[in-house]
């Protein structure tokens, strides 16, 4: 059996306050595990410890106790970042460079060599939809532009894991919609996605698991479904279903002891009726 | 963090200890190339002031006595003796080792003050004025030591020293004694050497020394034989009782 | 998908990416330009000191030029630096670089390397355009002095003269020496820069010590020896300039140019030994740059 994506065991992050005794725990014995090929969701309100979660998962800041690992591998070691990818929340990139330049980059950073990476930078900018501003400087991209040469840039060494801070924070709903659907497909190329939002409808569209993060402490976890769902209720939505069909209907529910407990007119949500109007839905 | 701070503050005081000695030894190698000799003392600070003195220490001497020179060469053409010998004196500070400095600053005491001095309108006492006259030749001369002491690896202001004592002093042995040191580094000027033995052939009792020099460069051809040189070679062979034979051909003076 | 793959713990690649962005970052800010632009304008304004002798003239020219140089290059080399690790915070662009597998040793070294390249172009060009002026200024001496009428012996040695008065090779080394002072100061503040909270303390701390530096020979020289005339400062004062000459560098020993213009001459021990510390400095900074780094919490 291969290693889980993300492996976080124990972990306790404290923060020292500078010129004074007390510190700030952000994260407090957190354990848990991302299987391989799932898409997980770290929620929780801001100061909730996902960031420093993510962090030292990314080898960025180091645990004051516990230990993570990506694929088996410490993330204090630098291989571990070999297959990882990371989006920052409100990443900016060198503004100087245009989106082939900033491939290319992050391309040498990996150690990819030169025509590995030309072709790595083409196949990236045509996945994310960029191949038209790839000579454009990124000084110039528009907020989901932006988000999504940091998705190009954080797959460039075709890493395994993704981890993504809020990707669409900021981004407006026809480009919220298309990461939405970047982040499906790279499930479906079975790539790994650690997902921290506070942005539920999302969160709840795209997520096999969540984990609620609330002051350091995990404080729920487990599969989506299975957290949400209400166990003895039902919805059934039903179309050019008559009166009567409908209380034949109420009358069978009442023989078998059941109960209607509410009847309304089902709702298209506002995101799908603005991305319709405004000709973003396909 | 802590851990980390003093790692960092033991490297760098380990580091800090094996180079102290290190830059000490080459400080020391430095000076015998007679780098950094400025003396940035307190007297110097005093001169400058805070901003001026700052400058010189961090970088700047060379474009701070530029600048006192500009103002010293202004003063010239106000002809303010007293001031040009104090920015003479800050200059000559800050850079000791530019030759220019030391030679324009004696040069402009001995032949160009004490000049003016002798002819102060103001003083209707002569006695004074050769006095104040003197005064200035020893400033001069007081330059050139001080240049000298700076630079004893460099012909220039032996040469210089020569001509003050020369020209100046009337001081024909002192004269001789700087240029014949003059002439001893390869690369002075060869009149250095010639210089020497005029100097000397007017020196009582340096005769004999003086004529066999002369008569060296006598030998040595056309070239050599200038107006001065064949004076000097009659009037000790007249001194000297120099034998008709050996004395030179009497030559018709082209004038 | 990617097997795991052995990790090259040490990739002059990465470096060198990390190092030519940089350069490109640093290039792009418009400010030095100015700067460049303002020591072309020193350069070419000691053109204009007609009234004095040619030795005059060559001398001023090239303490102004060459005073020029180790100030822009010093300037450049604090400024440039003491910005880059909070620019690449504040970006954020150090989060995706670090989430990579560079190792923040390679990051460090990237970013010196980067201002080293910098500061590289920026005194080559100074230089060059130090020595076309100088050329051109010697030019038209020669030119004046060759209308002079004069025996042709003499007017050689006073052409010789003129020539000598310019540009000499020992030029070289102090030019070599300014850079290496500079690229120790790009050192030191990428060291401050590790731990400092903002770019104004860092550049503020650097000043301090380049500043300090200067006056480090006279707190080593009293530490090593005792004062003159036998009088012991207070062990208070020792340890104070003990301190001083322990952990601040001495800049002096990189003041070479202004003993060169008027003529001295850089012996080649000498000047590798001065290098060598240059060097030794560079290297330790950027250690002790990492030792921070390689532990901050990002």
């Amino acid at each position: 059996m291969s290693a889980p994506a993300i492996s976080i065991r124990n972990l306790t992050k404290v923060f020292p306050i500078p010129f004074k005794r007390e510190s700030v725990v952000a994260v407090k014995e957190l354990s848990l595990e991302v299987e391989s090929g799932q898409v997980y969701g770290l929620l929780g309100p801001n100061g909730s410890g996902k960031s420093t979660t993510m962090k030292i998962v990314l080898g960025l800041v180091a645990p004051s106790s516990g230990s993570t690992e990506i694929f088996g591998r410490d993330s204090r070691r630098v291989e571990s970042r070999e297959d990882v990818g990371f989006l920052p929340e409100n990443p900016y990139f060198y503004k100087y460079l245009t989106g082939t330049e900033t491939l290319d980059f992050y391309g040498k950073l990996c150690g990819l060599g030169g025509k590995k990476r030309r072709e790595r930078t083409r196949e990236l900018l045509s996945l994310v939809g960029l191949e038209n501003a790839a000579d454009r400087r990124i000084g110039g991209y528009s907020k989901g532009m932006l988000q999504r040469i940091g998705l190009a840039q954080a797959l460039v060494q075709e890493p395994r894991l993704l981890v993504l801070d809020e990707p669409t924070a900021g981004v407006d709903p026809a480009g919220s919609r298309e990461i939405r659907d970047l982040i499906l497909d790279f499930k479906m190329r079975g790539i790994t996605v650690l997902l921290c939002s506070h942005l539920l409808g999302q969160v709840q569209e795209i997520c096999d698991r969540v984990g609620i993060l609330h002051r350091g402490v995990l404080v729920r976890e487990g599969r989506l479904e299975e957290l949400i769902s209400i166990g003895n209720q039902t919805e059934l939505i039903l179309e050019n279903a008559s009166p009567d069909v409908l209380a034949e209907v109420e009358q069978v529910i009442a023989r078998g002891h059941g109960r209607v407990v509410e009847k309304r007119k089902p709702q298209t949500t506002l995101e799908r009726y603005f991305l319709k109007v405004t000709g973003g839905e396909e | 963090m802590w851990r980390t701070r003093l790692i960092a503050m033991a490297v760098l005081a380990l580091f800090g200890a094996g180079k102290m000695r290190f830059e000490q030894q080459l400080a020391d190698e430095h000076r015998a190339a007679f780098f950094h000799t400025a003396k940035l003392d307190l007297s110097l600070r005093q001169q400058l002031g805070q901003m001026g003195f700052l400058a010189a220490l961090s970088g700047f001497r060379a474009v701070l006595a530029d600048i006192l020179w500009l103002q010293a060469h202004a003063a010239w053409e106000r002809t303010e003796w007293g001031r040009m010998k104090l920015l003479f004196d800050t200059v000559t500070a800050l850079q000791p080792r530019a030759m220019f400095f030391w030679d324009m600053a004696a040069w402009h005491m001995a032949w160009n003050a004490s000049v003016a001095a002798r002819e102060d309108k103001t003083q209707p006492r002569e006695a004074l004025r050769i006095k104040a006259q003197r005064e200035y030749f020893k400033v001069g001369e007081d330059f050139l030591l001080r240049g000298i002491q700076n630079n004893p690896d460099r012909p220039l202001l032996y040469d210089a020293l020569g001509r003050l004592y020369r020209d100046k002093f009337n001081d024909h042995a002192k004269s001789a004694e700087a240029y014949e040191k003059a002439a001893s580094f390869p690369e002075a000027p060869e009149y250095d050497r010639r210089f020497a033995a005029y100097e000397m052939a007017q020196v009582p009792g340096r005769e004999r020394e003086a004529y066999n020099r002369l008569t060296e460069f006598y030998r040595m051809g056309e070239k050599e034989r200038l107006p001065t040189l064949l004076r000097l070679l009659r009037e000790l062979e007249v001194k000297l009782n120099v034998p008709p034979a050996q004395r030179i051909p009497k030559v018709e003076s082209p004038h | 998908m990617n097997a795991p793959t052995a990790h090259r713990a040490f990739s002059p690649g990465r470096i060198w990416a990390i190092a030519s962005n940089t350069l490109l970052e640093l290039v792009r800010l418009k400010v030095f330009y100015f700067m460049l632009l303002f020591a072309l304008l020193i350069i070419g304004s000691s053109l204009f000191m007609v009234n004095f002798t040619f030795q005059q003239q060559f001398q001023v020219l090239k303490d102004v030029s060459l005073g020029a140089m180790s100030i822009f290059t010093w300037l450049l080399a604090v400024l440039a630096t003491a910005m880059l690790l909070p620019n690449d915070i504040e970006d954020r662009t150090l989060y995706t670089i670090l989430a990579k597998p560079v190792p923040r040793l390679e990051y460090i070294l990237g970013k010196l390397l980067g201002v080293l390249l910098l500061l590289a172009v920026a005194i080559t060009l100074m230089t060059a355009v130090f020595c076309i002026v100088l050329y051109a200024r010697e030019q038209m001496v020669l030119a004046e002095t060759a209308r002079v009428e004069a025996p042709s012996d003499e007017l050689a040695a006073a052409l010789a003269n003129v020539k000598a008065s310019t540009f000499n090779a020992n030029l070289i080394p102090g030019i070599l020496i300014i850079y290496l002072k500079a690229a120790v100061c790009a050192a030191l503040t990428l060291l401050i820069s590790t731990f400092a909270s903002s770019s104004i303390f860092t550049i503020i701390v650097s000043v301090v010590v380049y500043f300090i530096g200067h006056l480090q020979p006279i707190a080593r020289e009293y530490w090593l020896a005792a004062l003159p005339g036998g009088a012991d400062p207070s062990p208070f004062l020792k340890v104070l300039l003990g301190l001083v000459a322990l952990v601040f560098p001495d800049f002096q020993l990189f003041n070479l140019v202004d003993d060169i213009v008027v003529g001295n001459a850089v012996p080649l021990a000498m000047f590798l030994k001065t290098a060598g510390l240059g060097l030794g400095y560079i290297s330790i900074y950027t250690l002790v740059a990492y030792l921070f780094f390689a532990n901050k919490e990002l």
